[in-house]
């Protein structure tokens, strides 16, 4: 079955909702049930299905207009909280990984792994933000101290390091949300 | 200009419209705009995560309504809301007296 105007842009909004953690099953039935009830006013009007979609969905904004105000206005306390511990946690992570006597890389990844996991299952909506702020300090340091700048090793050490936090902050974004949905099944 | 001037005082709107009575986000935009004769014409979609912050702020509390064809999430004043708009409505009854003793001509 083809889809319709409202659905192609809801299923768009929820995908950049959704990268942005800012993706919320009841928030999305509410603009589906706005862009909905538009659109029968506009059939009441006297419009086509086709221009009363399209008149709904002018009236409600652009993706990227929805998708601003999503995000200025979800930056909570909380959020900033979690946001201030995670970049502490990277930079004592990285701080201790870069002791002379320090020389368990294991640890240092399991630290990375747990406290990226728990700020994410915690709530913090935003998993590649997380796992930045943490994992990027040690890989900066790391090659601020080697003093080796070369490509392709000053991008691609980051990058490998970065995948554990990555990994961490997802796994945790996933869990908070197989919890939600658990107790929230609408 | 009225679009940018008015998300400066979106919450003070928002609650004073709920105020009345509890009403779910596509009333609370009619009624923004008919209220304001069309001038309050901000995109439909762009309350919403203002209504739902003035929730998180315990300003609001909303419920799912299922007593029509669809469902409908309707807002409420709580009374830490009520006592916000009221502590709003002063704001504004001095801004605004500052505003017309200063452009009057």
């Amino acid at each position: 079955m083809k889809e319709n105007q409202i659905q192609t842009y809801l299923r768009k909004l929820e995908r950049q909702l959704w990268v942005r953690g800012l993706a919320d099953k009841n928030d999305l039935d509410e603009l589906e049930s706005h862009l909905l009830e538009s659109m029968e006013r506009g059939l009441v009007q006297g419009l086509s299905a086709e221009e009363a979609e399209r008149q709904a969905l002018e009236h409600f904004g652009k993706i990227r207009t929805i998708i601003s105000a999503f995000e200025r206005e979800g930056m909570n306390l909380m959020q900033k909280i979690l946001l201030a511990l995670a970049i502490l946690s990277g930079l004592f992570i990285a701080f201790v990984d870069s002791r002379p006597t320090w020389d368990d890389t294991g640890i240092t990844a399991g630290a990375m792994l747990l406290s990226s996991g728990l700020l994410t299952l915690l709530g913090y909506r935003r998993p590649w933000l997380i796992a930045l702020v943490i994992g990027l300090w040690t890989p900066l340091y790391e090659t601020y101290l080697s003093r080796n700048f070369h490509f392709p090793g000053v991008i691609l050490f980051p990058l490998l390091v970065l995948l554990i936090p990555m990994i961490g902050a997802y796994a945790g974004w996933a869990v908070r949300l197989g919890i939600r949905k658990t107790m929230h099944p609408a | 200009m009225i679009g940018e001037a008015l998300k400066g005082h979106l919450d003070l709107l928002l609650l004073a419209i709920l105020a009345e009575e509890p009403a779910h986000g596509y009333a609370v935009i009619e009624s923004l705009r008919s209220r304001s004769g069309g001038i309050f014409a901000l995109p439909e979609g762009t309350i919403y995560p203002a209504l739902h912050r003035l929730e998180r702020q315990g300003l609001l509390r909303s419920s799912w309504s299922e007593d029509s064809a669809r469902r409908k999430r309707i807002y409420q004043l709580t009374p830490k809301g009520q006592q916000s708009l009221a502590k709003r409505q002063e704001e504004w009854k001095k801004f605004s007296k500052a505003i017309d003793a200063t452009v009057a001509i």
